[in-house]
């Protein structure tokens, strides 16, 4: 009985992630091509440089290459390709790269990403939770007007302007932390007290500015929403029942906590984008970077790569926290009317 | 008559705000007797719930106490409720000694647990034993005509009217003494009101709860239920009287206003009650001098815009607050 409604709910986040997932890929396709330049003019300058200026030579390899990358067929064509050849996890050569596969590219640099914004994400999420959660529970004092005023000011910061103050004074002038890369230059990763430690080293900063920046938005919702809770009409009658005070701030936290999690979910699905400008003020080898460099020489393949397997990252998050909402949530498990 | 329960001596509540204040309850004295139901009649805005407030000591800012005394008896002897804390009010009064069912009942349960799990947490926070409560409240749910196995589910899965009674069955699970309703009613439909009532009236049979306090401005529920009635205008009581009374004669124009609109045979009209006296109520920032009703009342006199009416017995059971009654009228 129970279950009826929950797979109908789960069927129908299904469909709407598939249509969504179409169109999406159709964005993703059609906005690189946007942008004026021909991406195989980088390509080509540099073979121009080693095939020596032979003109004939180039327009040949011009050719050779288009066809490569399927850019001399109508558009439709190409994008049917490329949504077929993405669904089965061919996400073709890349330009920039030539001729290394966008996926040899991009799957390196995941881990690098996920170690950084993973823990980050979820550090922030929790600090900033109960932080709000601390101030709504003393509202109206000094430790909410604290909370709420740091939160306004951090949150206002962007999270790259902070990276930067943080390499300023710790990389530069107090020449603590390392400030550029995942790593220290000339050292090969690997499994070792050494690389570690080196590594943490390098992780500071970026980790830090990101939590601190994410933390002050998480903890003004929270609070906002304790807050509303608290003044909603069952706070109130159980306030009349003589309730514990403790008790209902439970009620309030718990109800309040629901879409915080979908927030939550929606941030760790946009993980594998990485946070572009934060990787690239630290040079920190990240989807993001890569990201970075496959915009700036319109490496249309790798553009694509990237946000289709961003975009299905998205979507499994989301199809994961629907699930997890479903069973957190008795009014969606149960199935109330919407 | 009944012994006291309840009294509440020239009470002004007034919602301070930064300039000016709101006189929602501006002087008013009453007593609240054991096993009677009270009807609070009065528009919109006259201050009905603000009275219900400053009975169940439910005072917070901008809402002031600014002068009187409440009393109730608490184990047989009275106590100065309008002296307590409000930590104290929630600890001795709320949920044992009286109860709100709030005018929104229908989303008054925390949504996201089943009602069994918020009795167990009621039992923990009173420090009772949660077993028994739980009894106490599968019982108290055939009381109030709803399947005590629904206690087990999520206050979502039934439908409005039995949500109401849900929330009446564990309002009244500690026995409190004086129950008051504020509007219970307005967002149910005709059949759910009629079981409603029903229900509200036997568990005062039951001995559940002693006294009842009835806000409304729908007069034709009230007098199936009141004992007897207050009559509340801009913020103070022009009539109390018994039932029996006011039905048979309304004393003050207002009331009579008022309880001729229900008699008219329309229904707009009737459902609107109050709204068919001319005029409309005053602010309650800046009162009408000299009595309140005076600007809309036809049979208004001089005496009426300087002074104030007091409320005094003119007849047995029958407090009013008007001229018309008194002999300074000249
Ligand atoms: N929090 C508040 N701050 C300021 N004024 C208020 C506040 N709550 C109520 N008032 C004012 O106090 C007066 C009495 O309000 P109250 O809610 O007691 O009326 P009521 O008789 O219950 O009305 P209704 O029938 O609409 O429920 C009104 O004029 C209202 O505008
Ligand atoms: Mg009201």
């Amino acid at each position: 009985m129970a279950s009826k409604p929950l797979f109908k709910f789960l069927l129908r986040r299904f469909i709407f992630l598939l249509v969504t997932y179409i169109v999406a890929t159709t964005i993703v396709f059609i906005l690189p091509r946007a942008i004026p330049g021909n991406p195989l003019a980088q390509l080509l300058s540099n073979l121009s440089r080693l095939a020596q200026a032979n003109p004939e030579a180039i327009r040949a390899a011009e050719r050779t290459l288009m066809a490569e990358f399927g850019i001399d067929k109508p558009l439709l064509v190409q994008y049917v390709t490329f949504v077929f050849k993405a669904l089965r996890g061919d996400l073709g050569t890349s330009i920039s790269f030539y001729p290394r596969k966008v996926i040899d590219l991009v799957v390196p640099v995941i881990p690098w990403t996920l170690v950084l914004l993973l823990p980050a994400t979820l550090v922030a999420w929790i600090l900033g939770n109960t932080l709000g959660a601390m101030a709504a529970y003393r509202r109206n004092t000094w430790i909410d007007k604290g909370v709420l005023t740091t939160s306004l000011i951090v949150s206002q910061i962007p999270y790259y302007w902070l990276g930067m103050i943080f390499i300023f004074f710790f990389g530069v002038r107090l020449g603590w932390l390392p400030t550029q890369g995942a790593y220290s230059l000339g050292t090969i990763p690997n499994l070792s007290w050494g690389f570690f430690l080196d590594a943490l080293k390098h992780y500071v900063m970026p980790f830090a500015s990101i939590v601190i920046s994410a933390m002050g938005g998480w903890a003004i919702g929270m609070r906002v929403m304790v807050v509303y809770e608290l003044g909603s009409d069952y706070s109130l009658f159980s306030e009349y029942l003589g309730m514990k005070d403790k008790r209902i701030f439970k009620y309030a936290f718990r109800n309040s906590l629901l879409p915080q999690i979908t927030g939550l979910a929606l941030s760790l699905g946009g993980i594998l984008g990485g946070a572009l400008i934060t990787e690239i003020v630290f040079n920190y080898p990240g989807t993001g970077f890569l990201l970075f460099k496959a915009l700036t020489t319109l490496d249309y393949p790798m553009i694509q790569g990237i946000f289709v397997i961003l975009i299905a990252s998205i979507y499994l998050a989301n199809f994961i926290v629907d699930f997890l909402y479903a069973l957190i949530d008795p009014r969606i498990r149960l199935g109330q009317e919407e | 008559m009944n012994e006291v329960l309840m009294r509440i001596e020239n009470a002004k509540a007034y919602y301070k705000l930064e300039k000016v204040s709101v006189r929602a309850v501006d002087g008013v004295s009453f007593e609240i007797f054991e096993d009677e139901v009270i009807g609070v009649v009065g528009e919109s805005g006259c201050g009905k719930t603000t009275l219900s407030n400053l009975i169940s000591m439910n005072i917070l800012k901008p809402l002031t106490l600014v002068e009187g005394k409440v009393f109730m008896k608490i184990d047989g002897k009275f106590e100065e409720i309008s002296s307590m804390s409000r930590e104290e009010v929630k600890k001795k009064l709320w949920g044992k000694e009286i109860t709100i069912v709030p005018q929104s009942a229908m989303n008054a349960l925390m949504p996201t647990i089943r009602m069994a799990k918020y009795v167990e947490h009621l039992a923990q926070s009173h420090e009772l034993n949660g077993k028994e409560l739980l009894q106490k409240a599968e019982k108290r749910f055939e009381e109030v005509g709803l399947n005590p196995l629904w206690l087990k589910r999520y206050p979502f899965e039934l439908s409005g009217g039995m949500r109401q009674r849900a929330v009446i069955a564990i309002a009244t699970i500690l026995n409190p003494k004086l129950l008051i309703a504020d509007e219970p009613t307005s967002a149910l439909d005709v059949v759910n009101q009629k079981v409603f009532l029903k229900v509200l009236m036997q568990l005062k049979r039951m001995g559940v709860v002693r006294s009842i306090i009835f806000i409304t401005h729908d007069i034709a529920t009230v007098r199936q239920i009141a004992d007897r009635i207050i009559v509340m205008y801009a913020g103070k009581i022009v009539e109390i009287s018994t039932m029996e009374k006011i039905l048979q004669r309304p004393l003050h124009p207002y009331t009579k206003g008022l309880f001729n609109s229900v008699l008219t045979p329309e229904p707009e009209v009737r459902r609107r009650g109050i709204s068919v006296i001319p005029g409309t109520p005053p602010n309650l920032i800046n009162p009408p001098s000299g009595c309140r009703f005076h600007p809309r009342c036809p049979h208004v006199m001089e005496v009426c815009k300087e002074r104030e009416p007091e409320l005094r017995e003119v007849e047995e059971g029958s407090k009013v607050a008007c001229f018309l009654y008194s002999e300074e009228r000249t």
